[in-house]
């Protein structure tokens, strides 16, 4: 549903993205994951046909956006980063005016925006000025405006910057529901957003896609070691040197509480059994023994810090 | 075209819901009736002469009103991010800028409707000629409406309304006063300076010509100014 392929963008001498390549199959949902000035913008403003790439193509919907770009728009909701919203227009006005640009239809219009103020959750808010509107509140009219035409494609900016955690829930579980019916392409510099709502994640850094798979892949594949925690009740120094001595444990660290440790060993081994057998063989007492999964967060630290490729 | 007029009514209606709008009004009505009165009231007899001169105070006014009234039209959208929205939209540019057009128009032409007492009260208690009322009522129309190509074309430069106001009235400024640098060159130089002054082409209709040079030179005006802000969108997606 989109394909980009070599995007390159300068601003002047400055270059914002540098030969940017994916694709979005109909129906995904996928996250741009990078930290801030990273390219997401701006990649996302190429595909929207806001500004023209320096080099590359990309299609939307199977239009080019540089030669089709009417048609691209068209079958584009698109949330910009920041809601563009008119202070002075009510709610209801705002939409009307977006259904309009849209090309749609009275009927068409009245019944859509009747789905999209309820879906988003605006339904006691349509007569309302924008500008006396929370934030939360305008980041969900300005998302009832990319969902009120029923666009195949939806590229929604930081859709849930400015909101507060309930509201954060919301918005997440509704593009959740969203995808199947249209393909999402959004951006977010958080991470668990991204593993939360997205089957996909794109890592972006410096104007460059560094990593691309499910958040469970990429998790795996940049995992150097299985981690354990685990914490014991008599705690004495010779633990972690004892613990070190077992097969296939290659480094024990101490824990964030007390009386823990981090225990990390060989890349598919498990330890469990043995390891809790030997803890309680010497008489340690047992408190804790779980896998600690490596989060995304520490992924995209990986990545992005490092700018170390993956796969 | 359709798009064209949906944002001229989304601009007509964000007008009449500003204080800015009505300030405008009530300084063009209030001034130019004030203006009116004197000159009634100073001579025996209405003439239609009166009527002229209170229609050039009235584009004299103008040139300083209207790029109040232009300066938001693309500046406010490019510092709110809404054109961001607007121009990813299935609309096509041009249908942007004739929108806005459409949109300031829609709100000026009626105010000039109400000054049509100034004419009617002539005719009750005088001599008017509806000829030199056309004259220059056309000539006020169409100075209006290049004054308005050249405020859009000022606030499709920057996304500062401020900038934008200044912008707008220095270049009105400039071609209404270019005609003076006549005096200074030689005959030929001087007459191109005399063709470009907006000042030069309104005088024909004040004194109750309809000339078709000024006519062209109006529409010229208004288009060249209208095709720029076409660009000037064109130029913000190519940067």
């Amino acid at each position: 549903m989109i394909q980009a392929e070599g995007l390159t963008k300068y601003y002047g001498p400055h270059l914002a993205i540098v030969d940017v390549s994916f694709e979005v199959a109909t129906g995904e949902i996928v996250a741009f994951l990078g930290p801030n000035a990273a390219g997401k913008t701006t990649t996302m403003r190429i595909l929207t046909g806001y500004l023209p790439a320096t080099s590359g193509t990309a299609q939307v919907a199977g239009f080019d956006v540089a030669e089709q770009s009417l048609e691209t728009r068209r079958s584009i909701g698109y949330m910009p980063e920041g809601p563009a919203l008119y202070n002075d227009m009510r709610v209801r006005q705002y939409l009307r005016y977006c259904g309009r640009l849209n090309g749609m239809g009275r009927a068409e219009l009245a019944e859509r925006l009747e789905y999209v103020t309820d879906r988003c959750g605006l339904n006691g808010q349509v007569d309302s000025i924008i500008a006396t509107l929370s934030s939360g509140y305008r980041q969900r009219v300005s998302l009832a405006q990319a969902l009120l035409h029923n666009p195949p494609v939806l590229i929604l900016d930081e859709p849930t910057i400015g909101l507060d955690p309930n509201q954060i829930i919301e918005v997440r579980d509704l593009i959740k529901s969203l995808g199947g019916d249209h393909t999402v392409l959004l951006s977010t510099h958080i991470l668990p957003e991204a593993q939360m709502t997205c089957e996909r994640v794109m890592i972006i850094n410096n104007g460059q896609i560094v990593a691309v798979d499910r958040p469970e892949v990429l998790t795996a594949q940049i995992r150097q070691a299985e981690t354990l925690m685990v914490r014991v009740q008599n705690d004495n120094e010779t633990i972690p040197r004892l613990l070190q001595d077992i097969s296939q444990i290659t480094a024990v660290r101490p824990g964030e509480q007390a009386r823990s440790y981090y225990i990390d060993t060989e890349v598919g081994s498990d330890l469990r059994a043995p390891i809790a057998e030997f803890i309680v063989g010497h008489g340690w007492g047992l408190l804790a023994l779980r896998p600690v999964e490596m989060s995304l967060e520490d992924v995209f630290r990986e990545l992005t810090t490092e700018e170390k490729g993956v796969g | 075209m359709r798009n064209a007029l949906t944002i001229a009514g989304k601009e007509l209606r964000s007008y009449v819901a500003s204080p800015l709008a009505y300030v405008v009004a009530l300084l063009l009505l209030g001034v130019s009736g004030y203006v009116f009165t004197i000159l009634i009231l100073a001579s025996p007899r209405a003439q239609t002469e009166h009527l002229g001169g209170v229609i050039g105070f009235m584009v004299s006014m103008m040139l300083l009103l209207v790029p109040l009234l232009t300066m938001g039209l693309l500046s406010q959208e490019k510092s709110s991010g809404t054109i961001e929205l607007l121009m990813t939209r299935p609309v096509r540019d041009w249908e942007i800028v004739m929108g806005k057009y459409l949109g300031a128009l829609g709100l000026v032409l009626p105010i000039f409707i109400i000054t049509l007492q100034f004419p009617l009260i002539i005719e009750l208690g005088g001599d008017l000629d509806w000829g030199m009322v056309l004259a220059n009522y056309i000539g006020l129309v169409l100075a209006v409406m290049a004054f308005l190509a050249v405020g859009l074309f000022a606030s499709s430069l920057t996304s500062n309304q401020i900038v934008a106001a200044v912008l707008g009235f220095s270049f009105l400024v400039l071609f209404w006063f270019i005609g003076i640098a006549s005096y200074a060159v030689t005959a030929r130089l001087g007459d191109v300076f005399k063709h470009l002054s907006i000042l030069e082409n309104l005088l024909d209709f004040s004194k109750g010509i309809i000339d078709t040079k000024s006519i062209v030179y109006f529409v010229t005006l208004i288009a060249y100014a209208l095709f720029a802000t076409v660009r000037s969108l064109e130029n913000r997606r190519a940067t």
